[in-house]
């Protein structure tokens, strides 16, 4: 190893590493815009010239190499002399417009030039000026304020893996701009706000809104989904303005997907619902608390002594924390009901699971897989920042094996892909399970494609393997058999089974035991046979549920439905009381993540209005009914009662196998078919209501139907025309638009908006007809 | 004259005296409201100030003229607040305690040869006992007040009178002990024969004990630790407020008023002319009595208030010792042929 | 044993006391220096710091950007801000407020803003009757500014060339 005298102090570093790697091992701060310790080597900006003795120049700290003896002055007269004079160059171009600009007060070249820059300017001529570039609802730009570091440029093509920002021109011309005017459409994009040293870019939503010294930041989880990116929830006068990411190499690392970032828009939203609300003879009318809940068990009482305990359902959202969901789960028991479930949007439950599905593994080792076989999963849209790491992972050497069925794409290289039809999905994943001698029943009479014997010799060689399911595998109605079949095959090629969970905390409901009993109903039963009363913890069934038309039916036909929530939803049509809950900033709580990580975080601002922690709502709930066990004074209690050991209890209860279950679906269905994925902008109740991701080109998907060209000429339909969509029995109307990644006879047509709500299931046979 | 004293008969003389009493106290008490004016203008002009110039009467400023009647009627009208803690009675009776004595003196004091209230023999003895109970309204009112400061500022009072009463009284012996009587009118007859007949010259000494001590006796600068607003806040009248107040306020100028008669009378000669050929008269003992209250004044723009323990050490190392050696020297020269100096 | 003897005749002739008393008697002649308001007045610098008010530019644009640099600097922590971006897409205050009973005419926010929007005037004569009358909001500054912008841009003018 090289030893190097940085400033006179002496240290030893790896083989290999830049001048500024030393330095920020020795604790030494040497300037720079460019340089990013995520993000490749530049050179470009040269703030971080460095004097290295036997060098004629000064030279680039960043993207010089160390060799042994090297003897490195950081702040002699010569480095600090090149600083200066860089500074005074970035600074001709940069327009002193800092009172106006949202990056003062937090801005690198601001605080740099107050160290390095001189007090006055001696260019006297003109600046120029760059006209603004539109990329989209997420990110505002002033682009004269560039100053070329290129970071944003490198982030695409790097991290986010589409190249959506270039630099082209030279000189003076040189500017940042989205090609061929298209807005910036990556779901990680928001990351280039932190990435920009100065203010050319911005947050669009938060623009103007307050300065950074105001703002205090306090710690949170992200809500959205099963990684549990930590947030810095930034707060103004008890107000989330913005997020910005807090550093977890286990998690999310430095970056934050757009979700993350923006949803807490849905904080201050008109929908909140901020009153104690119960319907009288039909009209909601506002009530307080005290009359709220006696009104809620009294009614939930008279259903219990009337139908029995049974006739109840306990649904709630897998974002739900920990805390909540416990004492939902401990109410409804209390109440005698075993009908209770947060896995809401889950069709298939057969066969008998071990444990809690989870990742396997840990996050971080997605970045050193050398195999992996994706099932169903569009992770880029469902876990942006697992697809990011399996990115890395790709890039590194690892051979990505995609069944789905779409051909979307993920942004890297994708190994062998196999995309089938919904239906056809187990019979794909069948060959693959055949190809590399997995031992589970049924696989005779499958015939191994081509593709999936690349697949198999694929996946039989490699070190570290992951076979990893995600939302669609998770939700098709034959998710057992996928499961089983994974299962399978993991254990035949040595790879670890990892669930891609697609809920904050998916793996917390199951571990605190948000499942149903003996003789209890499951999410999708509880639907398919419909209860007499539900109560509802911040889900939104109608959308979020496998089978959404069912759902709707249940409820809109139950006698009494209770919604806890911390907006006015679809129960204002159907329920008749509507309790404010806390949104996820508001409250204390916790998360178990997909890896099994309990994370814990405090309330960064009030809840709107009337608003209570739901865990305080359902411990009332429970002193109302004078159940024993509901006297927590704290968040801290109920968890430290839900999961007394903390991860240890969580860890004990993970577990990804699954048995009982014998292969029934390996023949496709015949016909056309719905591909409803949930849309990354409509997996919950705030990003729905984030207006600016609902206005970006994610946030429009899912509002047409989507066809492959040959169905649509086979049917005589028109692309760009609405069309009418049957399935079962109700229809609608939508735009019908080309997607050639999707395989014949499947329509793809999102689950998850209020416009398919009365469609039906997520996947299933549906037709097409002209207007 | 002598019809009204046959017409009302017994009656004459309990309302000719209450007629001379008021013609005393009234333009006393006028005296007492412009000597705040005076006050306040001349201390203001020692600082480089104006003092007092918009009240006046219809409508003309008047340099401020009406100042102290603006400042009475506003006492008059102001409400008196009786602490929930204090003792009623006493609360009320300390402000009549303070000014009795004040006005009381006043029956002695000769303003001429004739203009004298009550001529007694020993009026230099009744002034010295009235006066000497004017430190009750002091002590009460800190007692009744039920407050620290107040009583505090009772206790330092208390403590400062006693003391000086004793320097004060030596003083006057001197006095007496040139004159040879304890009637005032004889004292001031004694001192004829002009300015350098008075007894300021004879009993320098004295006089400069006398005058010290009778600003430490009123509470004045430099000696007004009673009320020492800067620590304890105004010392024994702290609670009271309004008329009651005033009273307070009233007894302090009168006693202003009487220490600088009684000095004029005792070491300047009272009403004498200071020159042979120019005519005795009311006039001159009004004219020194001004000239002592504005030394009040003067003192009180000049210096800075005494540290309590510097005031004591004052009265007991200082002025007593002073006062006693020169009544022995006094007394020895009367022994011999030079005691006609002191005549 | 001179001194001691001097000193002695000092302390028991009073020299001292009368020292002093010459000099308050010299100063009770001295021509007197206070200003009769409101009949007279002090002359006022350019750089007085009164009332503040908001400054507009010719056109009637108003000059505030929402920095927030003067909230910032407020010792007092007299200033409120909350800002938006307007329909033109200018940054903007929704809302300026200083309050006057906080305030302590440091001058700092004049100082600090980069517009010279905030300024200090010379006006010193104004008086509210409830507390809520000294919270000046946005509209009412910017009254002030309007009213008395010859004078304010008069002083600023003079001042410039120390600045």
């Amino acid at each position: 190893m090289p030893l190097i005298t940085i400033d006179d102090q002496q240290i030893e570093v790896a083989a290999g590493s830049s001048v500024m790697d030393a330095a920020r091992v020795a604790g030494i701060y040497i300037p720079h815009f460019c340089y990013h310790k995520k993000l490749s080597i530049a050179a470009s900006c040269r703030m971080c010239l460095v004097e290295v003795e036997k060098a004629p120049k000064p030279l680039p700290a960043c993207a010089t190499p160390v060799t042994d003896g090297m003897i490195v002055r950081s702040h002699s007269t010569k480095a600090v002399e090149a600083q200066k004079g860089v500074m005074e160059f970035l600074l001709i171009n940069h327009p002193l417009d800092c009172p106006i600009c949202d990056q003062g007060g937090e801005c690198q070249l601001q605080d740099i030039a107050v160290g390095y820059g001189g007090g006055a300017s001696r260019y006297a001529e003109a600046k120029r000026v760059v006209r603004d570039k539109d990329l989209g609802p997420l990110i505002a730009t002033d682009m004269t304020r560039c100053i070329h570091c290129s970071r944003c440029v490198r982030f695409g093509q790097e991290i986010a893996g589409i190249m959506e920002l270039g630099m082209p021109g030279r000189g003076e011309h040189t500017e940042v701009m989205p090609f061929l005017e298209h807005h910036v459409s990556s779901e990680l994009s928001g990351n280039v706000i932190d990435l920009c040293p100065v203010g050319a870019l911005t947050s669009r939503p938060f623009r103007f809104s307050a300065r950074s010294w105001e703002l205090a930041r306090r710690k949170g989880v992200s809500p959205h989904d099963g990684l549990g990116s930590n947030l810095a929830l930034q707060v103004k006068d008890n107000r989330v303005l913005r997020v910005t990411p807090v550093e977890n190499e286990a998690i999310n690392e430095c970056w934050l997907a757009d979700r993350d970032r923006f949803s807490y828009q849905a904080l201050d939203s008109d929908e909140r619902l901020t009153r104690p609300m119960v319907k009288d003879g039909g009209r909601w009318v506002e009530v307080d608390w005290l009359k709220a809940m006696a009104f809620a068990a009294g009614a939930l009482k008279v259903i219990r002594d009337t139908h029995g305990a049974e006739a109840i359902g306990f649904i709630a959202s897998p974002r739900q924390t920990v805390e909540e969901l416990y004492l939902f789960q401990k109410l409804a028991r209390a109440l005698g009901c075993e009908s209770i479930d947060s896995r809401i949007g889950q069709a298939d439950f057969s066969g008998r699971r071990a444990g809690v599905e989870w990742l396997g593994m840990a996050l971080a080792d997605l970045n050193d897989l050398d195999r992996v076989l994706l099932v169903g999963s569009t992770v880029r849209k469902e876990q942006p920042l697992i697809a990011q790491r399996l990115r890395q992972a790709v890039k590194k050497g690892a051979q990505m094996n995609v069944v789905h069925c779409a051909d979307d794409d993920l942004l890297c290289r994708v190994a062998n892909k196999l995309i089938a039809r919904p239906s056809e999905l187990v019979g794909a994943l069948a060959q693959v399970a055949k190809a590399v001698g997995a031992k589970i029943d049924g696989l005779d009479t499958v015939v191994v494609s081509e593709a999936a014997q690349a697949m198999a010799a694929s996946l039989k060689s490699g070190e570290k393997k992951a076979v990893l399911l995600g939302a669609v595998a998770q939700q098709l109605p034959a998710a057992s058999e996928l499961h089983a079949l994974a299962d399978a095959i993991a254990k035949a090629t040595g790879a670890t089974l990892g669930f891609l969970v697609a809920a904050a905390n998916g793996v917390g409901g199951g571990v605190v035991g948000c499942r149903p009993g003996q003789g209890g109903a499951n999410a999708a039963a509880m639907f398919a046979a419909p209860k007499k009363a539900y109560v509802v913890l911040g889900a939104e069934p109608e959308l979020d549920a496998a089978d959404s038309a069912a759902a709707h039916r249940a409820l809109a036909g139950a006698g009494l439905v209770i919604a806890l929530s911390p907006f006015k939803t679809a129960s204002a049509d159907y329920g008749q009381v509507m309790l404010p809950v806390a949104a996820y900033a508001e409250s204390a709580g916790s998360y178990v993540n997909m890896e099994g990580r309990l994370q814990s975080w405090r309330a960064a601002v009030p809840p709107r209005g009337d608003a209570r922690p739901a865990w305080k709502v359902l411990r009332v709930l429970g002193n109302q009914f004078g159940l024993t066990g509901f006297d927590q004074d704290s968040a801290e209690q109920v968890l430290a009662e839900a999961l007394p050991d903390g991860e240890a209890t969580v860890r004990a209860k993970l577990n990804n196998e699954i048995a009982d279950l014998t292969l029934a679906h390996l023949s496709a269905a015949a016909g056309i078919e719905r591909l409803g994925d949930t849309p990354i902008y409509q997996t919950d109740a705030y990003s729905r209501r984030a207006p600016a991701l609902q206005a970006t080109a994610d946030g429009q998907t899912g509002h047409a139907a989507l066809a492959c060209g040959a169905l649509i000429a086979r049917l005589g339909l028109s692309e760009g025309k609405p069309v009418k969509v049957r399935q079962n029995d109700a229809e609608a109307v939508f735009n019908l638009l080309r997607d050639d990644r999707l395989p014949d006879n499947v329509v793809r047509l999102a689950s998850g908006l209020a416009a398919a709500v009365h469609l039906g299931p997520r996947f299933g046979p549906i037709s097409l007809e002209k207007m | 004259m002598d019809y009204l004293q046959q017409l009302l008969g017994p009656a004459w003389l309990p309302i000719w005296t209450l007629a001379k009493i008021i013609i005393i106290v009234l333009p006393l008490l006028i005296a007492v409201a412009y000597l705040t004016y005076a006050e306040r203008k001349i201390i203001g002009y020692m600082q480089v100030r104006i003092g007092p110039n918009r009240v006046g009467f219809f409508g003309y400023r008047l340099i401020g003229l009406g100042q102290p009647i603006a400042d009475a009627v506003k006492l008059m009208t102001k409400e008196i607040v009786l602490p929930t803690g204090a003792d009623k009675p006493l609360f009320l009776l300390a402000p009549v305690l303070a000014i009795g004595p004040a006005l009381a003196a006043w029956a002695v004091v000769p303003f001429t040869e004739d203009w004298v209230l009550a001529n007694i023999d020993a009026s230099l003895l009744y002034i010295m006992a009235i006066t000497s109970m004017g430190v009750y309204g002091v002590i009460v009112a800190g007692w009744a007040s039920n407050s620290k400061y107040a009583f505090l500022g009772a206790m330092r009072s208390a403590a400062q009178i006693v003391s000086y009463e004793i320097a004060m009284g030596f003083a006057l012996v001197g006095v007496l002990m040139a004159a040879q009587s304890l009637n005032m009118v004889d004292i001031v007859n004694a001192q004829r024969g002009g300015f350098w007949q008075w007894y300021w010259l004879p009993l320098f000494p004295l006089f400069l004990v006398y005058l010290i001590s009778g600003v430490a006796e009123t509470n004045r600068a430099p000696f007004d630790v009673a009320e020492g607003e800067s620590e304890i806040v105004a010392g024994f009248h702290l609670d009271y407020s309004g008329m009651a107040f005033a009273v307070f306020f009233l007894a302090e100028y009168a006693n202003m008023i009487l220490v600088s008669a009684l000095t004029s009378i005792m070491f300047l000669g009272g009403w004498l002319s200071p020159f042979p050929f120019l005519p005795d008269g009311f006039f001159w003992i009004a004219a020194k009595m001004s000239f002592v209250l504005f030394l009040f004044l003067w003192f009180r723009a000049t210096f800075p208030r005494y540290r309590y323990d510097q005031i004591m050490r004052l009265g007991w190392k200082v002025f007593i010792p002073v006062t006693l050696i020169w009544i022995l020297v006094i007394g020895g020269f009367m022994q011999t042929p030079l005691g006609y100096l002191f005549h | 044993m001179i001194s001691a003897i001097k000193r002695f005749f000092n302390t028991f002739l009073l020299i001292d006391l009368l020292k002093g008393m010459a000099v308050t008697g010299r100063h009770l002649f001295a021509r007197k220096i206070t200003i009769q308001y409101p009949d007279e007045r002090t002359p006022q610098s350019p750089r007085f710091r009164g009332l503040h008010a908001q400054r507009r530019y010719a056109n009637g644009e108003e000059r505030c950007i929402a920095c927030k640099l003067c909230e910032a600097v407020c010792p007092a922590m007299a200033i409120t801000i909350e800002s938006a971006q307007r329909a033109d897409g200018s940054r903007r205050t929704t809302r300026y407020d200083i309050d006057l009973t906080k305030c302590i005419f440091c001058g700092f926010c004049e100082e600090a803003c980069p517009v010279d929007a905030i300024v200090e005037t010379r006006i010193f004569e104004y008086h509210g009757e409830r507390r809520v009358d000294l919270y000046y909001t946005k509209a009412m500054l910017l009254a002030v500014g309007d009213r008395h912008e010859a004078q304010i841009a008069a002083d600023r003018a003079a001042d410039a060339k120390y600045r």
